[in-house]
């Protein structure tokens, strides 16, 4: 097998380590919304052409661009010629009817890995964020960390976190909604997740190809699936690292709203109740304890709702 | 301890060769004694031992090669986590520690 030399300094460093060759496949989500403006997504394409460029590192980059996406931009000259003249000359594009974003990074990660080998890392790029902007720039720049800690260090699972203020309804909706949920349905496993991170629904990371294979053969989750992946990490004693990615922001797609918080709130509860139940239903009291869990959780997305309602207002 | 990664397709061999001066603060101003620890000195509290600035802060600058690294304060025998770090992972013992990037 080839083997590449990392950084070292003595033979005691982890980096001085022969590591078998590895690839990277960086899977770009395409934003559902086309952007008017194609700053974002033209910065964030000149960072998957020098991916693309790199083969001795990077597999050929994969982007996943909805049907609907597509469907509702096809008459837009602009559109097509982006698609064919950027996005397609960069990457392969992955045509998918998907009814959500998670959607689209299960078939854009499970086509990757498809195509991976044992040592390969998967690398997701979500790509409706704010590239285009010097902040963004800088963040672009520092996205790579995330596959190279995986490799270098020997992780199972890197995850990006992006830096928000106080009030920033990501931060809002994961102190009042994901954590609190999260400590009712998985106390144990909550306190582990946030020594390592405050981000639980973070849309950057990178995962190895054996950690990879095993979420994707589960029973992939309708929703959070970076939630469900920490969670796995955890219940499975893997390596989990946390790299800080900067400061950026969504696009304005509406997620600010009350509405589309309350619907991450109730999406984050639904995937932990279905986590929870297939966990412990081999127990003969796991109906008591879920009921239990269950009016708990009601009470504490009653409270997010309230919480939100005031805070986003 | 401040750092900057920059994306430069690929990092080459010539790269990962460079020593790069990277400069760790504590400020941990009624300790006694801190030293800097990680992968790159074997976590040897001897190794690095950082000197205390009037402000009461400590400071060392170490080179270190490209890449990722892992480390930690030893502050008055106890590891401390670095509040400014870019990262967090595990050790080997399965402690929480720093992550700092070296481009």
């Amino acid at each position: 097998m080839k083997h590449i030399s990392t950084a070292a300094t003595n033979k005691s460093d982890k980096a001085a380590r022969e590591v078998p060759a590895s690839l990277i496949h960086p899977v770009v989500i395409y934003p559902f919304r086309q952007p008017a403006d194609y700053s974002d997504l033209t910065a964030l394409y000149d960072l998957v052409a020098r991916l693309n460029a790199d083969r001795a590192r990077y597999a050929r980059p994969v982007t996943v661009l909805d049907r609907k996406t597509h469907f509702a931009m096809e008459g837009n000259q602009a559109f097509r010629d982006f698609r064919h003249q950027t996005v397609a000359k960069h990457s392969d594009v992955l045509d998918a009817w998907c009814v959500d974003t998670c959607q689209m990074w299960y078939t854009g990660l499970g086509h990757a890995w498809e195509h991976g080998h044992s040592h390969d890392v998967y690398w997701l790029l979500p790509g409706d964020f704010n590239y285009g902007t010097p902040i963004g720039q800088q963040v672009l720049s520092r996205l790579n960390d995330l596959p190279e800690i995986i490799q270098e260090l020997d992780q199972d699972f890197c995850v990006g976190e992006i830096t928000t203020d106080h009030s920033n309804p990501k931060q809002l909706i994961d102190t009042y909604g994901t954590f609190a949920m999260l400590y009712n349905w998985f106390p144990a496993e909550a306190r582990e997740i946030r020594q390592m991170t405050e981000r639980p629904r973070s849309e950057f990371f990178a995962i190895r190809h054996a950690f990879l294979g095993e979420v994707l053969r589960d029973r992939w989750y309708a929703y959070e699936q970076t939630l469900v992946i920490l969670l796995k990490a955890v219940l499975g004693k893997k390596k989990i690292s946390r790299f800080s990615v900067g400061d950026l922001s969504d696009l304005p797609h509406g997620r600010e709203s009350l509405a589309a918080a309350m619907q991450e709130v109730e999406r984050t509860e639904r995937v932990l109740r279905s986590f929870w139940r297939e966990r412990n239903q081999h127990n003969r009291t796991w109906p008591v304890e879920y009921r239990a869990l269950a009016t708990q959780s009601s009470d504490i997305r009653r409270t997010a709702f309230t919480l939100l309602e005031n805070l986003l207002k | 301890m401040t750092h900057m990664s920059s994306f430069g397709p690929p990092r080459y061999s010539g790269a990962r060769q460079t020593l790069r001066g990277v400069n760790f603060i504590c400020n941990a101003p009624q300790a006694q004694a801190v030293s800097l620890i990680g992968d790159f000195n074997g976590w040897n509290p001897d190794a690095n031992p950082m000197r205390q600035q009037p402000d009461g802060a400590w400071l060392i600058m170490v080179e270190l090669r490209h890449g990722h690294h892992r480390y930690a304060f030893w502050v008055d025998g106890q590891l401390t986590l670095d509040p400014r770090a870019q990262g967090i992972t595990r050790n080997d013992q399965g402690q929480r520690v720093s992550l700092v990037p070296v481009s």
